[in-house]
């Protein structure tokens, strides 16, 4: 009854879930509104995470490396002070707290996947204090509060975002013939756009290579880009509202895959929210995305008969999430059968937590913290084991996100992870009692899996057996 | 100045102390060791490798490289390279300049995948260019990192290191856990391989520190038995924004590097004499800074070599200059030289193998050019 699609699109059955008995309608169902998180105690915003940000690069580098400019071991004790202070060591282990006890406890399974890709898909890489303060606060209220609307919105939303701005450098384009551009130059300074974040709004959130644009496009959407940027202060850095500002603007009309731009209103705002209206509608931008949703959720190579159903539904929709991720999820589900996808390390772990019943992540009463001292050793474990295993979900290490691609997680020393991190979930508390239930909830081939543990005694050696095999790493 | 078509060579003599090549010739032949160094997001040859031109002041006030160290009288080097700079005085050390692999497209993604497969089309090759040449040779890798990159992929099987602090299970579990994966798919080929581990590479406790790393792989690479390749990876080149001159963000990145060769001259010991270490890139940076003391994506850069088999101190080049109208695009640093010239070179050397058939059965028989001559120790 393609039990793998429960992994597929999820995190398998649980010791306490029943086997839906109409799959797709159970997947379906879960993608209209966005559940809520789910951790005990009040989740902090984005805007206070900006806040510890700001506090953090301030103190450090305008006080601290002032006051003990002579004296190394005196900074170094008072950056600890400071560390602990604006949770430095800890945000970031309570926000993969955060992430991985929704995923696990909900009962919105499917869309917490979704979560994840779409959070991959406009990833922020690890950059400057980004992944301590705030790449979590923005996979929370920037990402998954617009999974339910269009995708235009999405992608507005993620492009004009705080966290996407500074982590393509937005702030430091400038476009060569406005106000700054000009005083710049007569200064004998020079004044030019950073192509960073368009090249990337075109490569990877939209239309992809395949769209064939040049680099005049690149150029061309810079300027339309430039002066959309956080102000820099003395006083909170770079930890300033977006904003756009027009003295840094290109003025004139730009022309972006063909298309001319040009200001419509009193203020030239509205050329970019245009380019982003295109985008979001372009051919190209539905197949890549339809693409690259069949790539995550079903196979390395999606075959043209996948990704067609999702164009579909994308163009009779306009390019509302729900509807296109119901059409995937169908997709995947004709498909469960013929196709095996490898999952990636976080994904898998948490699918094992999931079947088990497993005491991971830390919950809410573990993760109290007075901001004196170094979190403790508990604490600080989500992000040790996700680094150990090799999937940092706020740290991926360029803007293309983790890869979706089986040759990309398969070494022998990511196989040694995936036989070692088993122990960490079975050495907590887990609920599951039996495991020939479990198997029969999530295999399809039970008796295969069931052999693999044959005469084996021990809970740990079974998980440790069952969970680095073939099916589970394949689903 | 620097003429275009001119080759340059070193200003520097080179002394060969203690020459293995008598020695070479009653002992058996010595094991070769190849290391490359990945410099992911686009290394700046023109910050790494300034060329003396008044020009590129003009190009870049904010961000120009200053108190460089002497190379020739054309070229300087960053400061940050000092063991680089060491290894030069001593004749061990070489650049190319004005060279990349044939991409010009600017996207990181895509680069990095041609520098490592060697192709021309993005995301076409699962194969790197480095697996297929040791497939060819019938050689061993060890890569140290956490994933398996590309460059080392091939139908052979290779290696990796990175040392865990979880505990590992029992031969006996993972024996059972590799019978239920595919007989002839990668991953029963890959758990064979940490089957037959020794103990040691199991329970490492080690520093993931880079020149740490570094220090693992050079004294695996200097035994006899011992794996002739290496490859590391620094991330972090990407420098739109405070790439910085002297200091910066870009001089810190050539200082991790400067510190990995560092440690591998030590650590490799003798065999430092029989090694190359060479740097690939996905292309260079433009020739102008941008508005935030960054630069961006370019073309033509820099290759570094060092290590005993280089030839001697030079800068190897078919200098295009700087003017407006030599530039690509008008932008960027042209490229002079197909990097896997170099590569394939390096390879050739390395692995005592014929450069035309690695040309032929790595890069396609594209139009490569045979540098051993010019670089290294023939």
């Amino acid at each position: 009854m393609k039990k793998n699609f429960f992994r597929k699109v999820g995190f398998g059955i649980g010791p306490d879930e029943v086997v839906p008995k109409n799959p797709v309608s159970w997947a379906q169902n879960q993608v209209d509104k966005v559940p809520p998180l789910i951790w005990d105690t009040q989740i902090r915003s984005g805007e206070e995470m900006l806040n510890h940000y700001a506090e953090w690069v301030y103190t450090d580098r305008e006080i601290l490396r002032k006051k003990y400019r002579e004296n190394r071991q005196a900074y170094k004790e008072a950056k600890n002070k400071l560390r602990y202070k604006v949770g430095q060591q800890y945000f970031e282990n309570l926000e993969i707290c955060i992430r991985q006890n929704t995923a696990v406890k909900s009962k919105s399974p499917v869309f917490e996947r979704l979560w994840f890709f779409w959070c991959n898909h406009f990833a922020i890489i690890d950059k400057d204090a980004m992944p301590q303060f705030t790449t979590g606060p923005y996979h929370r209220e920037t990402i998954r509060t617009n999974m339910c609307g269009s995708f235009e919105t999405l992608l507005k939303e993620a492009t004009l975002g705080w966290s996407m701005i500074h982590n393509l450098d937005n702030s430091e384009s400038i476009g060569p013939h406005s106000e700054w551009g000009k005083n710049r130059r007569k200064r004998g300074k020079l004044a030019t756009v950073n192509e960073n974040h368009a090249r990337e709004l075109l490569e990877l959130h939209t239309v992809s290579p395949s769209a064939g644009y040049s680099q005049e496009d690149v150029i061309q959407l810079s300027y339309v880009m430039a002066g959309w940027e956080h102000e820099h202060t003395k006083k909170r850095k770079e930890c300033n509202p977006v904003r756009f500002n027009y003295k840094k603007h290109e003025p004139g009309n730009h022309k972006v895959l063909g298309k001319k731009y040009k200001q419509r209103g009193l203020s030239p705002k509205n050329k970019l929210i245009d380019v982003l209206k295109d985008l979001s509608n372009h051919p190209e931008t539905r197949r890549f995305i339809a693409f690259k949703l069949c790539r995550h959720f079903l196979t390395d190579k999606p075959t043209e008969d996948m990704i067609e159903p999702i164009i579909s539904a994308w163009e009779k929709s306009d390019g509302n999430l729900p509807t296109i991720h119901k059409a995937l999820l169908q997709v995947v589900y004709d498909h469960a059968d013929s196709q095996a996808k490898f999952q990636n390390p976080e994904i898998w772990m948490l699918q094992m937590v999931n079947m088990v019943g497993g005491s991971w992540p830390l919950q809410a009463d573990e993760m109290k913290y007075n901001f004196k001292i170094k979190p403790n050793n508990h604490q600080r474990r989500p992000r040790f084991f996700m680094k150990e295993i090799g999937y940092e979900p706020y740290r991926p290490i360029q803007p293309n996100g983790f890869s979706d691609l089986e040759s990309d997680w398969i070494s022998p020393e990511l196989l040694i992870r995936r036989m070692s991190a088993p122990k960490e979930i079975a050495q907590r508390r887990f609920a599951l009692k039996n495991f020939g239930e479990m198997i029969e909830k999530n295999f399809d081939d039970p008796e295969e899996i069931k052999a693999l543990i044959n005469g084996v005694k021990s809970s740990s050696t079974k998980m440790q057996l069952i969970f680095p095999s073939y099916r589970m790493l394949k689903t | 100045m620097i003429n275009r078509r001119t080759f340059l060579t070193g200003s520097i003599t080179v002394t060969l102390l203690g020459s293995p090549l008598f020695s070479a010739l009653a002992e058996k032949k010595k094991k070769r060791n190849l290391v490359v160094i990945s410099l992911r997001g686009g290394m700046d040859g023109l910050s790494a490798v300034p060329p003396i031109d008044p020009k590129l002041e003009k190009f870049r006030p904010d961000i120009l490289v200053k108190k460089t160290l002497p190379l020739t009288s054309d070229f300087a080097l960053h400061p940050s390279l000092k063991n680089f700079h060491n290894a030069w005085k001593q004749g061990k050390a070489a650049i190319v300049h004005a060279t990349n692999i044939p991409y010009t497209m600017r996207s990181h993604f895509e680069g990095q995948d041609l520098m490592e497969s060697g192709g021309h089309k993005p995301f076409a090759e699962y194969t790197g260019w480095l697996g297929r040449g040791m497939e060819t040779a019938n050689l061993e890798g060890l890569a140290i990192a956490l994933p398996m990159p590309l460059i080392l992929r091939s139908k052979a099987n290779l290696d990796n290191y990175f040392p865990t602090k979880l505990s590992t299970p029992s031969p006996d579990i993972m024996k059972r856990v590799a019978s239920t994966y595919p007989e002839d798919s990668n991953l029963r080929s890959t758990i064979q391989r940490v089957i037959m581990r020794p103990y040691s590479m199991l329970s490492g406790k080690g520093s993931r520190k880079a020149h740490k790393l570094a220090g693992t792989a050079a004294k695996a690479l200097s035994k006899a038995n011992g794996p002739r390749v290496a490859v590391f990876d620094i991330n972090g080149f990407d420098t739109h924004a405070a790439q910085g001159g002297s200091n910066g963000e870009h001089a810190d990145k050539l200082y991790n590097l400067d510190k990995i060769f560092g440690t591998l001259q030590k650590y490799l010991g003798p065999t430092y004499e029989d090694t190359l270490i060479v740097t690939l890139t996905e292309f260079g940076r433009k020739i102008e800074q941008n508005g935030g003391n960054g630069t961006e994506h370019g073309y033509g850069t820099a290759v570094l070599m060092m290590g005993g088999l280089v030839k001697k101190a030079q800068v190897y080049s078919d200098w295009p200059g700087l003017n407006r109208k030599n530039l690509f695009e008008g932008q960027d640093l042209n490229s002079t030289t197909d990097a896997r010239s170099i590569y394939c070179s390096a390879m050739a050397i390395v692995f005592e193998t014929d450069f035309e058939k690695l040309k032929r059965q790595v890069f396609w028989n594209d139009p490569l050019i045979d540098l051993q001559d010019k670089l290294f120790n023939v």
